[in-house]
Order: structure tokens, then sequence, then C-alpha cells
């Protein structure tokens, strides 16, 4: 190699050294914030997801330093991409705690990074707190692991308790083939066959599928009395609604939330009027709630998901509030503690808890119907909340 | 717009970096993602250092693996995920130790064999459906290869998603054991690592050895001219066939370090964009060197964890910023070296 050369690479060498030591540099004071986690679905199939709790996490806090802080220090979240896997949920882990050294991780919105990550947080006495993941094994991921969304196990049971209370003897089935859209149409399934439902055909799609005629129709000879839908993607979940109903279907549909989101709606346009879902959703009643959503629709210009916007919302009180006891953003073993005793009343409920598996208990699911196509509209998000969902 | 063009040929293919000595670009290589390395590691301190090069270890066996295939010998295969995954699934459906009887979701038998004991099992499966994918695909080459090799992939996700008595579908396999030798786990993250290195290591042996034995010459023959290897009385299907089937176990063993490194598999892990990224890497490092694979692999990984630290950009747009970052300078390096940081040989 030539004497220019080599003055070249050592050039590159020295400064790739040299940059990230001083860009490392720098001073810690005394009044430094509390340094929180994020993990959440920045991309991959759970962004929507993810992205929504994102911001909504980065409004809570811009509220509380706006007040002051905890006891008189900011917080301060630091964001990592899950991508909706394991291992780039383990990467995003370690770097948190390796790196920012955080012990405190609100996240994930996907259950397969929730569940990738949360031996790695059992171990190491990290709390892991997500507002979004929903798979039933999240329950016995361990002691530090903690969710305010509500598990799919009792979505399935109130839904099957729904379609029978309907009078609904005999239904098909269609699913988007991932954990959580699986694990809806099983809980159902199993919940609506005890009450002695039978269930006359089952169909399941790839989340890349655009059509969705061939297995509707197989679905449809079957003669159900009634059709139940769930998916991942609001995109799949619409357009099932649409070309179910393109095919002549005019029978009841039922769903959980992702048929009834904004984007599904839209797409599925009048077909989804009368559609009923099972739902976790944030009571008009609640002023907090609707506070929130009102608040995240002026700073972002738009409202999706809106229950588990909330609960990305509530989990950044309940950390802020723990914080306020523990005051030490390291001691992760006070924060859980205080995580087990604490009582809430927040944007997606009030008076809610959390039971010695980490889950939320204090809140229920709802049934909401789709409304006419002329009348949903941002306040209503297309849809009336029926009631309290039958959970036994 | 044509001026534009002429810059951009005259700053890539054709410009300084072209007319400067081969070695002294490779050198350049080595040392700007050595020296990379270092600094990523002297800023991050040692906890992050270890995870990053766990997943390097991992993908540099996948990498190095498809170089064979693809580099040496000229098959373009993005199919080499499917092995990725047979070998992961094996491990973990032999190995995963979680009572899922105690779970509401899909319950499958667990076997809860050690990880040494599933090993074996997890590279001979993998070199096993290669054998047998291998016979059929070795009637086609060039683009028609390429698009059965495509379809192997789309298949191998299919199962891994609707095979649900064994592989619990979408909901994944968890609690997935770390090696052991005897009580002595490798729990610990270096311990792993050490242990992911010394797989790394053996496999660039083998390659090593297959590359510079005559084997390799005809491996390298049959990309330059299959017609003209057969004429000189080398059987072709068979040593495309060997070199195939020989790939596939180590993407079979990476498969395994994954599921136990990560503790927890589903589908998502080894869909078709996963091997778009190993040929990515492949092509970043250099077709038909083993060295370059292992640079690209950690060039990769660099550039793809190192973005986690830009500092300028809203949280919620950090993740999309990442992903288009890395495409724009896999696409400028592309253009500079498009036989990849070390490659001897162009697609």
């Amino acid at each position: 190699m030539s004497g220019q050369s080599w003055k070249f690479v050592l050039t590159v060498v020295v400064g790739l050294l040299l940059t990230p030591l001083a860009l490392a540099c720098g001073g810690g004071d005394d009044d430094e914030p509390f340094r929180i986690g994020v993990m959440e679905s920045a991309t991959g199939p759970g962004e929507t997801y993810g992205t929504v709790a994102i911001q909504a996490k980065q409004m809570a806090v811009e509220e509380i330093n706006a007040a002051g802080g905890i006891n008189g220090r900011m917080i301060e979240l630091i964001v990592e991409d899950s991508k909706c896997s394991a291992q780039d949920a383990i990467t995003a882990y370690n770097k948190l705690t390796d790196v920012d050294g955080v012990k405190i991780i609100l996240g994930t919105s996907c259950s397969g990074a929730m569940l990738g990550a949360a031996p790695l947080a059992e171990r190491d006495g990290v709390v892991m707190f997500s507002g979004l993941a929903t798979n039933p094994d999240i329950a016995e991921a361990g002691d530090y692991i903690f969710r305010t969304s509500l598990n799919d196990a009792q979505l399935g049971v109130d839904t099957g308790n729904l379609l029978w209370a309907d009078g609904i003897r005999t239904l098909a089935t269609i699913s988007e083939s991932t954990d959580y859209a699986e694990g809806v149409r099983r809980t159902t399934v199993e919940q609506f066959e005890n009450r002695g439902g039978e269930v006359v055909g089952e169909e399941r799609y790839a989340s890349d599928a655009t059509d969705f005629r061939t297995p509707l129709t197989k679905l449809l000879n079957a003669e159900p009395d009634a059709l139940h839908i769930a998916a991942q993607s609001e995109f799949t979940g619409g357009t099932i609604v649409k070309q179910v109903r393109e095919l002549g279907y005019d029978g009841p549909i039922y769903s959980e939330i992702v048929p009834i989101g904004t984007t599904a709606l839209e797409i599925a346009g009048d077909a989804a009027t009368g559609l009923k879902a099972v739902i976790t959703d944030i009571d008009p009643a609640n002023d907090k709630g609707q506070d929130v959503l009102s608040n995240f629709r002026e700073k972002y210009g738009y409202v999706t998901l809106p229950w588990y916007l909330g609960s990305a919302y509530d989990d950044v009180y309940i950390t802020a509030e723990c914080l306020k006891q523990t005051n030490d953003d390291q001691d992760a073993d006070g924060f859980r503690d205080c995580l087990y005793e604490i009582t809430w009343s927040g944007a997606i409920g009030d008076n809610y808890s959390f039971d010695e598996r980490g889950e939320v208990v204090g809140l229920t699911n709802v049934v909401v119907e789709v409304l006419p196509l002329s009348e949903r509209n941002e306040d209503n998000n297309g849809y009336r909340v029926l009631g309290p969902a039958p959970s036994s | 717009m044509s001026q534009l063009s002429e810059s951009i040929r005259g700053l890539g293919a054709s410009g300084p970096l072209r007319r400067m000595p081969r070695a002294n670009v490779e050198r350049i290589a080595t040392v700007v993602v050595l020296g990379w390395a270092m600094g990523f590691m002297l800023w991050q301190g040692a906890g992050f250092t270890i995870t990053l090069t766990t997943i390097f270890a991992i993908w540099a066996i996948l990498a190095v693996s498809l170089n064979l295939v693809v580099g040496f010998t000229g098959l373009l295969s993005v199919g080499h995920i499917g092995f990725f995954g047979i070998g992961a699934y094996t491990m973990a459906i032999l190995a995963s130790d979680a009572s899922y009887d105690q779970l509401r979701t899909e319950s499958i038998p667990t076997p809860d064999w050690p990880f040494f004991a599933a090993l074996p099992i997890c590279i001979a499966l993998a070199g096993l459906v290669a054998l047998g994918v291998g016979i059929v695909f070795n009637r086609f080459r060039d683009d028609i290869f390429v698009l059965v090799s495509f379809g192997f992939a789309i298949i191998a996700f299919s199962f891994f998603l609707n095979l649900r008595e064994l592989t619990r579908g979408a909901f994944g396999i968890h609690e997935i054991p770390r090696p052991a030798f005897g009580s002595w786990a490798l729990d610990g993250e270096v311990e792993f690592l050490v242990f992911a290195l010394i797989c790394l290591a053996l496999v660039v042996l083998i390659c090593w050895l297959i590359v510079t034995s005559s084997f390799g010459r005809v491996l390298t023959a049959i990309r330059e001219d299959e017609e003209a290897i057969a004429v000189f009385g080398y059987r072709v299907t068979h040593f495309k066939l060997a070199v195939w089937v020989l790939s596939a176990m180590m993407a079979g063993l990476a498969g395994a370090l994954l599921a136990s490194w990560t503790s927890f598999i589903d589908p998502n892990s080894f869909i078709l964009l996963e091997s778009m990224l190993l040929i990515a890497i492949v092509i970043l490092g250099g077709l038909a060197t083993i060295w370059g694979s292992l640079l690209g692999a950690m060039a990769f990984v660099l550039l793809e964890e190192g973005m986690r630290f830009l500092p300028f950009l809203p949280p919620e747009f950090v993740g999309q910023a990442r992903q288009v970052v890395l495409g724009v300078l896999l696409v400028v390096l592309m253009l500079f070296r498009p036989q990849g940081l070390v490659g001897r040989y162009r697609l």
C-alpha cells in the first residue's frame, strides 16, 4: 500500500475512534431526568399500533414535564424500534439496558417482541410494562412483566358469550395468521363451543392477502348463522367485510377491534354497517379519556385505535406516579412493587389495578355496533357502544 | 441530467475508486469496517457490543454459507432463509421446555431435549431437506433457479406458519434453552457469544477448506462456465448438490443458534425480506470471498444497529429513518463498489 493510502486509512480510523469518544464525553448534573425506555414497533407489521403508542407516550411526557415533572425532575423517553420481532426486541432491549442503563421499559406493542425480550427482563430485574401486547402467554412471562392491555383470552370468552347470547348457533370464522388474530379466533371458538355452538367453517389467510372471495365463498356455502373475523391489519379486516357483502352475504358479522378501525371502516364503507365487535373502548362518559383523544387529535391530526392510544398514555402517568414514590429510575424492584399496589383511574377506565401475574384487572370489554355511513364521524369513531360484553 | 449521470459514473465504477489498485481498496475497506467496529465498541461499551457481536456471528455463518452457493458456485439462491428457519424450528421443537398445556394458546409436545442433542438433528434435517429440494432444483439454472429458490422460501414460511400442531403457528415457540455442558449452562451473554464465535470459526474453516480444495476449484469453474467443465467429465449436478447441502447445513446451525439465543421464535423471523437482506450482506461484502462475507455481516450489523443512535430525529421516525438510510447506503455502495467491499466477482 502506498504511503498516501496509509495516511488516508489512518485518518479514517483515528477519526472513527475519536468522534464517538468525543460525543460520549457529556457531563452529568444533579437534575438529570428520569430515563425511561420505550420499545414499540415503529416499523414492521405492528407499525400502526407502535406509532400511535410512541406518540401517545410522548404527549403524556410533554404534559408531565410542562407541569414541572416528577419531584422536580423531568422524564426522558428513550425510544427504540422493536419491529414486531423477537430478535429486534432483544437488540432494542440490550441497547436500552446496556447503553442507556434504563431499568423501566414501556412496551412492546407486539406480543412476539414482548415474549422475546421478557425472559431477559425477568433475568435482569428490568420492568417491562406494555399497553398493547395481548397474547395470553404474556400472563406467564414473569414477575417484572405488566400490561394494561386486556388478555386476548378474555376477549375470546366475551365474544363467544356474545355470539351465543345473540342466538348464533352455527359459526364460520376467518382469521389472519398472526398470534393476535389466531389467539382471538381460538378462544372465541373455544367459548362458543363450550356454550353449545358449532363451528361449520374455518379459514386462515396470510397477512399479505388481498382477495378473500374464495375462502369466503367456501365459508358461506356452509350456511353459518354468523361470520366471525379476526384480523391483524385494518386493510385485510376492512377488505373482508367489503368482499363478503359483495358476495351477497347479509347475515351478522362479528369481529374484534381491527375491522372497525378508522382505515378498515373507510375500506369497507357501508358494508360494515351493523357489524358487531367486542372491543376495549374509552367510555364516552370518561372525561379524561375524551380529553386525551381530543388533545391527541389536535397535536397529531388523527386518532386511531383510541383505547390502545389511551392505554399507552396511561402507562406513562402510572410510571410517573410510581417514580414519584420511588424517586429512582434505577429501582426496578420498587417500581414493580408500586405497580402491584397501585389502583389507577385514567384514560382507559377507573380504579383498575394489576393482579399477581401483572395482568390488568378492573377493565372490561364492551360490545359496539358500526353505524350507517351517514352517521359516522370523528367523535363516534364510526360506531356506538351497546353495553358491556357478557363476560360469563 | 446526462451530466449528472456522467458525474455519478465518474465517481463510481469508473472513478477514482476503480482506478485505485484492488488490493488497496480491499485493505481500506477492511480497515474502515474494523476501525468502525472498534470505535463503536469503545463508544457503546461491552454490554451492547456483546449483543451486536452475537448477531454478527449468526449472520456471518449465514453469509459465509450462502456465499458458497451464490459467490463460489454462481447459484443465486434466495431460499437460504428456509434452511435457517428449519434449523431454528427444529431446535425450538426439540428443546423447548414450555408447559403449553397451561396456556390458552396452541399446545405442542415438548420433548425437552438438551441443546447438544438437538443440534445435530437441526443440522442434519436442514441438510436432508436441502438434498430433497436440491435434486429438483438441479434441473434449473440462472433466472429460473432464482424463482424456484424464491418458491422454497415461501413454502418454508408457510410451513412454519400453518403447521400449527408442530410449530404453534403465529404464536411462536418460547422457552428454548441455551447450550449446556452438564450442569454448566451458557446462560451468560459472554459465554453464548464465545460459543457462537467458535461455531463461526468452524464454519469459516470448513468453507476455507472447501474453496481452497480441488472441489472448490470445480465450483468456481461451474460458476464461470458450467458446460465447459462438464465437457471435462465433471458431474456438475453432483458438485452443485453437494455444496447446496453443505451450505444448508451451516444455515441450519445458524438457525439453531438464533433459536437458543433469542429463546423465542415465530415465523416473522423467517420472512422473505430476511433472505433479501442476507443476499445484500453477501453482495455488500463481496462474492466469492469468505473474508468479504465476514466484513459484509459486520458492516451490515454496524449500519443497522449503529443507526439506533441517530440523534437528530423525532423518536417516532427513527425506525423508518434507519431503514431509509440503510437502503440509501446500500445503493451508494453498489454504485461505487458493485463487486462489494472485497469482492472478486460480480453477479
